[in-house]
């Protein structure tokens, strides 16, 4: 080659041809550029779906996301009231936000042009500002696509016919792999642990359990709940409600993932060993408590740990109060609340078995005899259905029903059942006959969403066989040839429509007297509480309305100042995490009211 | 197994030659465990004796909690397309390592990042001292107890307007009165 | 005997092919000895990734090289999978395949301008550049964005082909294709590109592999290495494609064997495109935060157009890296290859013989 390489000097001058073609670049009149499907533009979120979990945040890695309160919105169950932020000025458009959003409020847009000389005005908050994106969304995330899990790791049971032949439990529980798993899933919110009565801190014990440290799970559920073992089984669980992760999928497990950590606990001593709490020095005052359900045991066990001496009055001759025979035993053991029992015995916690408050020991004597005294009775007595007939044999309530089973006595519901109530009770009572062999049907007034059962309940009663007579309102009970009970009339119902706009009420059809054939008739529409304890001097103190007792304070304390109430027949939800609640509250209160603490 | 005859046979070689631990981590990986005064003659006798001629990489791992640096030499033959790595390493106090770069001149590049980011020294090497930063007078950044977080906060400032964010764990806890005992707190979302 | 003289080059001079300084002993015109400063981008990567968990790292890693950010993406998202031992689907092997090879192509048409505009042929870079811009579009529609993708992730890819994409892609390749010739004329026929090029920043043959040359530089000198041949990924092993080598090590030979390159690039969007099987293209990972990659370590390499990039990850069983470590080309290319290579050039030819090594300064200091 040579400097005047003619081919060389010439072939460049080619572009010369490109003159008169159409440009590639900028067209005029000025087109906006068209920006791709899956555009990650700027951001919007759609405030009513977003519950204000704070994931988008979290994942963030250029903190360029905050959780501020924004007008018109305000926490309720399940919502945080809390909206992200983002700071345009730190976000790399990386999307992550979007992602990981479990609820798919957030997402990108097409837009990607912000220009302003206001460098604060970078700050804005998606949705507020810019409420016309919604029309422009293209970066999303499906349930697909998203980085949340939503698949639950399915919990193993028995099968439905396989069931009913025993009292075995049903429910198998996690392995130690599954339950990492599981425990995967969660998004530390905590929007559950706010609507738990008792606040378990569920984001901690639950990554504690995905890091592989079950000990310390297991020390983070006891710090503020003794029971977790039969709140792990068969606890109602309003936090899986409100799970994050729920809007879009399945909950996290949070009660199978509790119960996964107890399991790893199988004696009271081991759990001793691992909770290892620290017991506070005897600080030589005296608390006196009646009743040994969840309440109570709570109180009792808390305030042992806080040198208060303790001493509970049990009417039977064991602890647990409705848990320990109120529940069937496919659903929770006894050696369950056996086991936490012993434990709490263990740390000081005295019990006096067969010890009726009332009876054996009067109130005025406890009165004086403690500094202060904690009420935990419960509900023992259930409600009569009202019926004709109702105290023939072959009539029975739920709670005597369950409790003459799980004591290993023997009732002979015959061949066929009929139950009557649609809460947990009802079901249990339902399940349990079935386990008998008996054919049952379930007679409940409203339709089976209106149930207050567990969900899984009421399945698990389907699957085994366990029918289920929806809108009927009982009318009589039909006494046979040898004064037992042969049978049962009732009435359909239709949903009428309520005018203050309640939920539907269900009101009889004239005529439509129906009569079902049965052997036994189990009544479960609820429990009340037994005053009969309490002295008529004391009344003008401790209120009891509607056959609840009123507390004045958080703290759970009546209007007695030494007496402090909780469970049951303090609480409406009159379920056992409530309890744990209001004894955990009562605690601090006695702590308070007692040391000033 | 046939398939990684290659691997094995030089991993067998070095393990004879110098009576060090290794494993065949893979298909064209071997790894090889060695004491840091073996370093420089296994490297040459791999350079010279077994084609290892070019130098992928050094990299250094903090391992605080040993109290340990580990140093990684990531060499690769052109004749087997295998890679070798030999692991060794060295206390974090008075950091001290061999110096390379007349086995590999680019050696010294990596050798004065790894002085100026871990503070190890290299008797011998040479090249300016201030290699990447600039005016440094903290403790190396790339050490493990260096903590960025802590030394952004200390050396710039947040641009104001963003003091109203709301931690949501803690917003929850402050709306319900949970309280978090601290044991239970680095179990805590991340933040 | 002229007068020796200290010159800087960089870190704003706009021949250097990023925020780095080299200092040049000179006599004359001719230099004596070169040494590369840089410290003027470090933004400690490395060190930021120590503080962020497994999947929040790889939207900083992309950002190590601007001009090719998806080689780090997917050499990180191989280490991590190495590690953990995670499956890839077939369907988006393939389709890192494309997104690689688009993503060289877009690099080479930027080399194209940083090569031919330090030698004063403007007009091929003004092109090459307008020309990327179609390649970018493929991108956003493929991945919504354009310079950096985040798209590449532990498990496979963050979302499917969009519908239409494949017949918008191959469209696209069959316009660069014509427009690559068009380019030769400007560029490889121009004597004065043949003039600059030829014998200048020449790497000997029987040290290149010594001094941890690697890449298109290494081909230019005839020898044959290639990653993506040498220990195949994603689905290189199963298309066609053959690597191209030159003799002689100088600029001309490195310029030559990228213009084959991005052909052979070409040919291999097309291949996969055809063969790329339906189904799975994501292998999800659990949730991000709570997602622990068992301990260990692993040193994976992957071909960008610069030559080899290697990364060092290290996992201590947590959710977060314990070290990620970049080794990019440049980082002995723009180093100790570039300070040896540079003795006895012409100070004019400086930038052009970085831009011959594809030197990209944030993968020396990150």
């Amino acid at each position: 080659m040579n400097f005047f390489d003619l081919k060389g000097l010439l072939q460049p001058l080619g572009a010369v041809k490109q003159l008169g073609k159409k440009p590639h670049t900028i067209n005029y009149p000025y087109e906006t550029k068209r920006t791709a499907d899956r555009y990650r533009g700027l951001h919007y979120n759609d405030l009513e779906v977003c519950i204000g979990c704070g994931n988008c945040s979290t994942i963030c890695q250029n903190a360029a996301i905050d959780m501020i309160n924004i007008d018109g919105i305000t926490a309720k169950n399940g919502d945080s009231g809390l909206r992200p932020r983002v700071d345009n000025g730190r976000c790399c458009w990386c999307a992550l936000c979007v992602e990981v959003c479990p609820t798919g409020s957030l997402s990108l847009t097409k837009d990607y042009i912000y220009v302003t000389p206001d460098a604060n005005a970078f700050l804005w908050t998606p949705g507020v500002s810019n409420p016309d994106a919604k029309n422009n969304i293209s970066f999303t995330s499906d349930t697909n696509l998203s980085l949340s899990m939503y698949q639950r790791v399915p919990m193993r049971e028995l099968d439905g016919m396989e069931r009913v032949k025993s009292f075995a439990e049903v429910v198998l529980g996690y392995s130690e792999e599954e339950a990492r798993a599981e425990a995967q899933r969660c998004i530390s919110c905590g929007l559950c642990s706010n609507v738990c009565p008792d606040h378990m801190h569920i984001p901690e014990y639950i990554n504690a359990i995905a890091q592989g440290n079950d000990n310390d799970a297991l020390k983070i559920i006891y710090d503020n709940n003794p029971f977790p073992e039969m709140c792990g089984k068969v606890c109602t669980r309003r936090c899986e409600d409100v799970c994050a992760i729920q809007v879009r999928g399945e909950a996290v497990a949070i009660r199978w993932l509790k119960r996964y950590a107890t399991e790893t606990a199988p004696t009271a001593q081991k759990i001793k060993d691992i909770v290892n709490p620290i017991i506070a020095e005897p600080n030589g005052k005296t608390v006196g408590i009646i009743g040994a359900g969840p309440a109570g045991l709570t109180a009792a066990y808390y305030l042992a740990l806080r040198g208060f001496d303790v001493t509970i009055y049990e009417a039977q001759s064991y602890a647990g109060g409705m848990t320990m025979f109120g529940i069937p035993k496919y659903r929770f053991p006894l050696d369950s609340v056996k086991k936490q029992v012993e434990y709490m015995e263990s740390i000081g916690v005295k019990i006096k078995y067969n010890t009726k408050v009332g009876r054996d020991i009067s109130f005025e004597e406890m009165h004086t005899a403690y500094d202060a005294i904690f009420v935990g009775i419960g509900f023992q007595k259930a409600w009569t259905l009202g019926i004709e007939n109702e105290d023939i044999p072959g009539c029975i309530a739920a709670v005597d029903y369950l409790n003459i089973i799980n004591r290993g006595d023997s009732f002979d519901v015959g061949k066929k059942v009929a139950v009557i109530g649609g809460g947990n009770v009802a079901i249990d009572g339902a399940r349990v006959s079935a386990r008998y062999g008996a054919e049952v049907t379930i007679l409940y007034r409203r339709r089976i969403s209106e149930m207050p059962a567990d969900w899984e309940e009421i399945e698990g009663a389907e699957h085994e066989g366990v029918h289920i007579a929806i809108q009927t309102i009982p009318t009589r009970i039909i006494k046979g040839e040898n004064g037992k009970v042969s049978g049962i009339e009732y009435l359909k119902a239709e949903m009428i429509a309520d005018e203050n706009g309640g939920r539907p009420r269900p009101v009889a059809i004239e005529g439509s007297e129906t009569i079902l054939e049965c052997d036994t008739v189990i009544g479960a529409i609820g429990q009340e509480a037994d005053y009969s304890w309490l002295p008529e001097s004391f009344k003008a103190k401790i209120e009891i309305k509607r056959g609840m007792m009123i507390v004045t304070n958080e703290f759970n304390q009546t209007g007695d100042p030494k007496v402090f109430a909780g469970g049951d027949a303090v609480n409406k939800t009159a379920d056992a995490i409530s309890a744990i609640a209001d004894g955990y509250m009562a605690v601090k209160g006695i702590s308070k009211f007692l040391l000033g603490n | 197994m046939d398939n990684l005859q290659i691997e094995n046979n030089i991993l067998e070689t070095i393990k004879t030659a110098f009576k060090v631990e290794g494993k065949v981590v893979r298909e064209k990986r071997v790894e090889i465990t060695a004491h840091k005064q073996l370093i420089s003659s296994i490297l040459l006798f791999a350079k010279n004796q077994h084609n290892y001629i070019h130098l992928n990489h050094i990299t250094c791992v903090d391992w605080i909690e040993d109290g340990e640096f580990e140093i990684n030499y990531i060499i690769w033959s052109p004749t087997t397309k295998n890679t070798l790595i030999i692991k060794t390493r060295i206390s974090r106090e008075n950091a001290q390592m061999e110096n390379i770069d007349n086995i590999w001149d680019q050696a010294n590049t990596y050798e004065r990042e790894m002085r100026e980011m871990y503070g190890i020294e290299f008797p011998g090497l040479i090249g300016e001292h201030e290699f990447i930063l600039e005016d440094w007078d903290e403790m190396p950044p790339m050490r493990r107890d260096f903590d960025t977080l802590e030394y952004a906060t200390k050396t710039f400032y947040q641009r104001p307007g963003r003091e109203d964010a709301k931690d949501v764990r803690e917003e929850l806890t402050k709306q319900s009165g949970e309280e978090i005992p601290e044991f239970a707190k680095k179990y805590s979302r991340e933040k | 005997m002229e007068k020796e003289t200290t010159l800087y080059i960089g870190p704003q001079h706009p021949g250097i092919t990023g925020n780095m300084m080299v200092k040049l002993k000179v006599t004359g015109d001719t230099i004596s000895s070169a040494s590369t400063h840089v410290g003027y981008l470090h933004r400690a990567f490395e060190k930021l990734i120590e503080r962020r968990n497994w999947l929040q790292s790889f939207t900083i890693l992309c950002r190590f090289c601007v001009p090719e950010p998806d080689p780090m993406e997917l050499t990180y998202a191989r280490a991590v999978e190495e590690i953990e031992g995670r499956e890839v689907p077939e369907r988006a092997e393939y389709i890192r395949t494309i997104v690689m090879e688009l993503a060289r192509i877009q690099s080479f048409m930027l080399w194209y301008g940083g090569q031919s505009g330090s030698s004063g042929l403007y007009l091929v870079g003004q092109w090459s550049v307008g020309d990327r811009n179609y390649i970018l579009d493929l991108f956003e529609d493929l991945t919504g964005g354009r310079v950096y993708h985040m798209y590449i992730w532990p498990g496979g890819v963050r979302r499917d082909l969009p519908e239409g994409w494949k017949d918008k892609a191959l469209k696209t390749m069959d316009y660069l294709e014509k427009r690559l010739d068009e380019y030769d004329k400007l560029m490889f026929d121009s004597t004065i590109f043949q003039k600059r090029a030829q014998g200048v920043g020449i790497i000997p043959k029987d040290k290149a592999i010594e001094w941890g040359v690697v890449g298109a530089p290494l081909r230019g000198t005839g020898i044959k290495h290639d990653v993506r041949i040498d220990e195949p990924y994603c689905a290189y092993d199963k298309l066609n494609f053959i690597v191209p080598t030159q003799e002689g090590g100088d600029v001309w030979a490195r310029a030559l064997v990228r213009r084959q390159e991005i052909r052979q690039s070409i040919s291999i969007i097309r291949q996969a495109l055809d063969k790329m099987p339906a189904g799975e293209f994501y292998n999800k990972i659990p949730n991000p935060m709570k997602w622990s990659i068992p301990a260990g370590s692993a040193w994976v390499k992957t071909e960008s157009v610069r030559g080899e990039v290697g990364f060092y990850v290290e996992s201590d069983g947590s959710n977060k890296p314990r070290r990620v470590h970049v080794k990019g080309a440049a980082y002995t290319h723009g180093v100790t290859v570039l300070e040896k290579i540079l003795v006895g050039q012409n100070i004019a030819d400086v930038s052009f013989i970085l831009n011959s090594l594809g030197v990209c300064p944030p993968e020396i200091e990150r």
